[in-house]
């Protein structure tokens, strides 16, 4: 997509909200939750992916994407002793969705292998509240004449309007909660670059929520009186992207009216730099190979029904130092 | 990603009379052909049917009645058209034998297809002015100016750039010719009979009219309109020879981009061998009379408009 998220915006009649929702980032800095004996866990698994996964010198992307996100994944997987409605959510990959909407007398539909998928027994409640669902209407979408908002997009014939959440109907775990992407390709031209991820992310979540929406509503366009919340979190090993959508409306033909919203994180490093091969400055070893490994301060959250920690950065350097950083926080879903 | 199967190597042969290159493998149809399979036409090649002209694939009528044109999916598919033909590599005559010497090797180099054609309307659009925004200026390799990724409406094409383009500008392209000249911006394209006649500089030109810019596509290179008679624009070439073609001819304002090509310093053989040119003797040779500058008169205006003929009245 030429445009990134402004064009995916304009597709699926949504308003962008930078950062998470405020009900999200207070579960997140919430400090009772304990979150010290996953600070080891998470350095594992970082270091697993990325230093120890493999017989040759470093591990390439395709390899330590997906170990990277299974690791992360097994971690939060630990905690549903504690909150045992973590596990009444299921994995699946390779589900493919279907939806069609029609914007503007231009007929879209989203096809395709939508990443990994997280369902649920029990939907997301809504994150934005009715006032804040109604002052959408007031907000004007962003056009950018002279391109239109359909560049990039395939044009195909469409024989049949179909909308399909992946799965049959009386399946226990129905509700879709998160999406899960993998940049992993080796190739840089081959992954999505960090806008373009987001706009796909959008793209897929919105997919997501409205083949549900019409499955549990049926296919008239009306504004929701259940508003349906899928999030998706996507990466390419290193950058995560956190994103939150809500979709408000299936009536999306007209500009006017009530609008979804969407929260984006955008942009967050897991940790700054993996050495893999030791770095040798004039017959000096400045990084020692294996178990070096710098952390940022930057928090990293992890969607698994929104658990997520803030990592402090702590660095094996040689000079023996640690810093000290605040205290990794976690929170839960707000699912129970 | 699977890698291209490399071209085998190609024993020289000696062609029939008429064709000067024939490939050696199967070519897949053009993607004007697949436009309603509209995938990313990965691995499409397209043959080339004399040494650097335009690629085209078999089947296809040259490019000036060509319709179709490869969409946005084309331009930045991940299997980019790689140049074919063997241009890098010395051609042969219909003899045989090698006709320019000094061309072979060269490194390897991504073909972009360049729309030469400003006037191009997108399918189902009105032949109507209509603005593009220039999304980003590139180097090309594969000639000395610099080329421009314009977006409008549904597509994305290559252009020339011109000299002044910039990322997020707007650009023009408008057939009409009004009564009173139009004040053009740089890198906006208009009918010469739009166009003020001044010390304007042009830069691609069609003649005759559809046919596709045919002039000046050279780094820094540009034209000057000097009159407009009769239904018809002189126009001066880089060479300063003149030109004379109908006042329905496209052009576009501005010089080409790149504009200090002819100052750079090569700085060794290998970078000449990098761009695909062989040694060659005689450099250092005495040289005879065809060698040398030559002051000459201009050659007459070269005149690509069909006037009717006066006949004398009786």
């Amino acid at each position: 997509m030429l445009e990134g998220v402004r064009q995916a915006q304009w597709l699926t009649k949504t308003k962008l909200v930078e950062g998470l929702p405020p009900a999200v980032q207070g579960i997140m800095d919430n400090p009772d939750l304990g979150l010290q004996e996953l600070e080891e866990r998470a350095k594992h698994a970082v270091s697993h992916a990325r230093l120890w996964d493999t017989a040759e010198v470093a591990p390439r992307r395709e390899q330590y994407c997906p170990v990277l996100f299974e690791n992360l994944i097994h971690i939060c997987r630990l905690m549903s002793g504690k909150y045992p409605s973590l596990s009444k959510r299921m994995l699946s990959r390779n589900c493919r969705i279907a939806a069609t909407w029609e914007r503007e007398s231009t007929l879209l539909q989203v096809r395709g292998l939508s990443g990994i998928l997280m369902n649920s027994k029990t939907p997301i409640p809504p994150v934005a509240s009715k006032e804040e669902i109604l002052a959408t209407k007031a907000h004007v979408l962003e056009t950018f004449y002279p391109i239109a908002p359909t560049i990039d997009l395939q044009e195909v014939n469409v024989y049949k309007e179909l909308n399909d959440t992946g799965f049959r109907d009386g399946y226990p775990y129905s509700h879709p909660h998160t999406l899960f992407f993998l940049e992993s390709a080796n190739v840089r031209t081959d992954r999505f670059r960090p806008e373009q991820l987001r706009a796909k992310m959008l793209m897929f979540a919105f997919g997501n929520a409205l083949a549900k929406a019409k499955a549990l509503h049926g296919n008239d366009p009306k504004v929701l009186e259940q508003p349906v919340v899928v999030q998706s979190i996507g990466t390419d090993g290193q950058l995560f992207q956190f994103m939150v959508f809500q979709l408000n409306t299936t009536d999306l033909v007209s500009n006017d009216g009530v609008k979804n919203l969407v929260w984006i994180d955008s942009d967050q490093n897991l940790y700054e730099k993996a050495q893999c091969v030791p770095e040798v400055k004039k017959g000096v070893v400045l990084v020692r190979k294996t178990w070096e490994m710098i952390l940022e301060m930057l928090p990293f959250h992890l969607g698994w029904g929104f658990e997520s920690w803030h990592r402090a950065a702590t660095g094996f350097e040689p000079a023996g130092g640690t810093r000290s950083g605040h205290w990794p926080h976690f929170y839960l879903s707000r699912c129970f | 990603m699977a890698r291209r199967p490399r071209p085998r190597s190609r024993r020289r042969r000696a062609a029939p009379p008429g064709i000067s290159y024939r490939p050696a493998r199967p070519v897949p149809p053009c993607p004007r052909h697949r436009r309603c399979a509209l995938a990313a036409p990965s691995g499409v090649l397209l043959v080339g049917r004399s040494p650097g002209a335009r690629p085209r694939c078999r089947a296809c009528p040259p490019v000036a009645a060509a319709a179709g044109w490869p969409l946005g999916a084309a331009l930045h598919n991940t299997r980019p058209l790689w140049k074919c033909g063997q241009v890098d590599r010395p051609l042969p005559c219909p003899a045989g034998r090698l006709r320019v010497r000094g061309i072979g090797g060269g490194h390897k180099r991504r073909y972009r297809m360049i729309d030469f054609q400003r006037l191009r309307y997108e399918e189902g659009a009105p032949p109507e002015p209509f603005t593009e925004k220039v999304i980003n200026v590139r180097y090309d390799p594969c000639r000395s100016a610099d080329i421009a990724l314009v977006a409008g409406g549904n597509r994305k094409r290559w252009i020339i750039a011109t000299e002044n383009m910039q990322p997020g500008d707007s650009i023009t392209n408008s057939p009409h010719i009004g009564r009173m000249a139009v004040s053009a911006n740089e890198g906006d394209a208009y009918p010469l009979g739009a166009l003020p006649c001044r010390h304007a500089d042009l830069q691609p030109v069609k003649s005759p009219p559809g046919k596709g810019a045919q002039y000046y596509s050279s780094s820094s290179t540009c034209g000057v309109l000097l009159r407009k008679v009769n239904g018809t624009a002189i126009v001066q070439l880089p060479s300063k020879r003149q030109m004379q073609v109908l006042e329905t001819c496209v052009a576009t304002v501005g010089r080409v981009s790149n504009v200090d090509h002819n100052k750079r310093v090569i700085g060794k053989a290998g970078r000449n061998r990098w761009l695909g040119k062989r040694p060659h003797t005689g450099l250092w040779h005495r040289k005879g009379g065809w060698a040398g500058r030559k002051i000459r008169p201009l050659p007459p205006m070269k005149s690509y408009v069909n006037l009717p003929r006066v006949k004398a009245m009786d």
